[in-house]
């Protein structure tokens, strides 16, 4: 078993991740960097196994601070979803910490509430 | 190559850029682009709409360039005072015009936000394919509606038109 703050945060320029215990990742800045989402992708998927590792029922993930990405970032977030999604029984809820201050996060994050409201809570901080 | 648009009419705010596709351009144009459009419309939420448009339009334009010596992009930023235009020109091979053509056909057929979200939809289930929500989310999230020219010499124009 790991432990959230153990996880080795990948490097992206133009964005900040900080892990916060017990089950917080707070992201800042901007993703928009070509290449960067393997890096993402697998810092994700493994945060998703820590959670049920930890036996989790809710995992943080503010992006009250991101103030821009591209779409190939919202599929992170979309992938994310799916993966406790598609569980026979989804493990924890997965709840974004928005702000209404940044068109990208009502959009999207009202369009993954839409799809996979069982499974995701999206709250505003402002 | 395509030649620049008609820049004498001092009422009507432009920006015309022409660059290599390359992906280290794209922060940098998308960032003024935001500060263009806050500057000179005042609407912070229109800067925000441009970002979206300009990175995804670009985006999709630098992954799909020929290597062609004739392959650089143009973008252009202009309004008449109602609404706004961005278009981006660029030298793509030819599947991708066809793939482009077929996408845009498939999404006049639904309205933006359901565009938007049956693109999601494709992308959780098709978690190995790729993410295809760059064209939606420049109509949904940038207000603007999307249409293709194809020009001289295998050229082609995206232009994405919404009110200012």
């Amino acid at each position: 078993m790991t432990d959230i703050a153990a996880i080795e945060i990948p490097r992206v320029e133009g964005l900040g991740i900080e892990l916060i215990l017990p089950a917080t990742i707070k992201l800042t800045g901007m993703i928009t960097k070509n290449g960067t989402n393997p890096d993402l992708a697998g810092f994700f998927r493994t945060v998703h196994g820590d959670a049920i590792s930890r036996g989790l029922r809710e995992v943080f993930v503010d992006v009250s601070r991101l103030t821009f990405v591209n779409s190939s970032a919202i599929r992170l977030f979309i992938d994310w979803a799916s993966w406790i999604k598609n569980d026979k029984a989804p493990p924890y809820i997965l709840r974004f910490v928005t702000s209404r201050r940044f068109t990208w996060q009502q959009t999207a994050f009202a369009a993954l509430t839409s799809l996979m409201k069982d499974v995701l809570v999206v709250e505003r901080v402002d | 190559m395509s030649t620049a648009p008609n820049t004498s009419n001092p009422l009507r705010p432009m920006v015309f850029m022409r660059f290599r596709p390359a992906w280290a351009y794209i922060d940098g144009i998308r960032e003024f682009g935001r500060f263009f459009c806050e500057t000179t419309f005042g609407t912070p939420a229109l800067a925000q709409r441009a970002c979206v448009v300009i990175q995804e339009a670009l985006e999709n334009a630098v992954k799909y360039s020929s290597n062609s010596p004739d392959s650089e992009l143009e973008l252009v930023i202009q309004s008449d005072g109602d609404r706004i235009e961005f278009s981006v020109s660029s030298l793509p091979d030819a599947a991708h015009i066809e793939r482009l053509r077929a996408e845009l056909a498939q999404q006049r057929t639904l309205d933006p936000e359901q565009a938007y979200v049956a693109a999601f939809l494709r992308a959780s289930k098709e978690p190995s394919e790729s993410a295809r929500l760059g064209l939606a989310r420049i109509r949904y999230e940038g207000g603007v509606e999307l249409s293709i020219h194809e020009q001289e010499g295998g050229r082609v124009r995206v232009t994405a038109t919404g009110k200012l």
